[in-house]
């Protein structure tokens, strides 16, 4: 297959080209504008502004502002104008500026997004896609830190995502939007200015499918949004010292790739699990879960957990104490090694 | 490079004074000056200061003539200051992560026997 290099402002389909993860989630929604009519981009400063991490930065003047706009300073109101709009046969895709102000839309994601589907008897999809800015790491303010993953994998009637690179998040944006079913899709501010090649091609993995980022025999490391590139960092340390450690990208939070962990794992016979989130009730347990279901007899140690500590958000400057520090995953490594 | 042109406001100079005379600027316009090199004597009603810079640049444009009242708050001077046109573009909230070439650590790993 002939690979072609195209500059950034191309539009042809299947070139690699290279791009930061904000261009990668623009690209991907100037494709979904200029493929359905029916999608519509909404939020606060999506629309002349651009979006506050520039993501929806000139799909406005591009697309028109009846299909891109700005929003009051409401998220319950762009949620519920989200399901209004779906329910009279759009597909929108609502942003949700940061993830700690997500909490005043819950009960329309929660009440009213999730359940329409299933309320209606099929008759009301919610073919929504809400984007969120998620995670921490940019040493923002309380609230543009926060890791809502588990909150909405325990909500029947969503799918989350989050991605981890520039090409996961331009293919799982096409799928997510394409989906009738509602999804949140988790962006990881922290990665937004990472640049690699991106294949601006058609996703090929059904959803709901983890991936290998990186082959390994020893353990198997499990992170999804930005703690997979620590992972990476990790396992590249970790062969230094002749440990061979798996990274796999979980992506999909909900359906959650149960297979998918037990046969890395059943290879491995270790995994630690991290993320950004607090401990307790973190999505790690709900994976250390499925790991024991599916491969107790083949597990040489008991899961690991390396996760955010169970205390509100800090401020900035305490950022890199509470994120998983390479240190502390390496540790949890070691304690599965000697076990 | 490209320039950013920054302009600086009269500082509030302490003990609830509301403005401040120009005595003698320091800098003239086209000078390249660096952080916290001496930039105008004002005087207050409780004594006479030289302001420092607060940045490294070239001077623009001075906003006021010797012997003027300033206001705290009103503009003072404005400096072209170079910025990098590469850089990663922040989100208006928060900052870009720094990447490390080589992450730094503490552990190192024993591989396991089995």
């Amino acid at each position: 297959m002939t690979e072609l290099i195209e500059r950034a402002d191309t539009t042809v389909e299947s070139a690699v080209v290279e791009l930061s993860m904000q261009q990668a989630i623009n690209r991907a929604l100037r494709v979904l504008l200029t493929e359905d009519p029916d999608v519509l981009v909404f939020g606060e400063d999506v629309g002349a502004l651009g979006g506050v991490f520039r993501v929806t930065d000139g799909l406005q003047k591009e697309f028109g502002d009846q299909r891109v706009f700005d929003t009051p300073l409401a998220e319950s109101a762009i949620m519920g104008m989200a399901v209004g709009l779906a329910m009279n046969g759009w597909r929108p895709v609502p942003e949700l500026q940061f993830d700690g102000f997500a909490y005043p839309a819950v009960d329309q994601i929660v009440n009213q997004v999730a359940r329409m589907n299933y309320r209606t008897r099929g008759a009301a999809p919610m073919p929504i896609t809400l984007r969120l800015p998620s995670f921490g790491g940019i040493q923002a303010p309380e609230h543009h830190g926060e890791s809502l993953e588990a909150l909405f994998a325990h909500t029947p009637g969503l799918k989350v995502v989050a991605p981890s690179d520039p090409a996961e998040a331009y293919s799982l944006l096409l799928q997510s939007v394409r989906s009738d079913d509602p999804v949140v899709y988790m962006e990881p501010k922290a990665r937004y200015w990472d640049r690699r090649p991106v294949r601006l091609s058609e996703p090929t993995d059904p959803i709901g499918t983890s991936r290998i980022v990186r082959p390994g025999r020893h353990a198997t490391l499990v992170a999804w949004g930005a703690m997979v590139h620590r992972c990476v960092q990790v396992a590249e340390l970790a062969a230094e010292d002749g440990v061979e450690l798996e990274v796999l990208d979980l992506r999909w939070l909900k359906p959650i790739d149960a297979a998918g962990l037990a046969a890395s794992v059943a290879r491995t016979k270790r995994a630690v699990v991290v993320h950004e989130a607090p401990l307790t009730a973190g999505l790690g347990a709900e994976v250390a879960a499925l790991i024991t279901e599916n491969c107790f007899r083949e597990l040489a140690a008991p899961v690991q957990r390396v996760t955010g500590f169970d205390v509100p958000y800090p401020a900035g400057p305490l950022e890199p104490q509470y994120l998983p520090t390479i240190d502390r995953v390496l540790l949890a490594v070691q304690r599965t090694l000697e076990y | 490079m490209a320039e950013e042109n920054i302009t600086f406001t009269l500082p509030d100079l302490g003990e609830g004074l509301v403005e401040a005379t120009v005595l003698e600027w320091q800098v003239a316009v086209g000078d390249t000056i660096g952080r916290n090199d001496p930039l105008v004597e004002v005087e207050t009603t409780k004594s006479a200061v030289v302001i420092p810079s607060p940045k490294a640049g070239r001077v623009v444009e001075l906003h006021a003539r010797e012997e003027d009242v300033v206001p705290v708050g009103e503009p003072l001077v404005t400096f072209a200051v170079e910025v990098e046109e590469s850089a990663p573009q922040a989100g208006i909230v928060g900052r870009v992560p720094e990447e490390e070439a080589k992450p730094k650590r503490r552990v190192r790993l024993k591989p396991p026997t089995d």
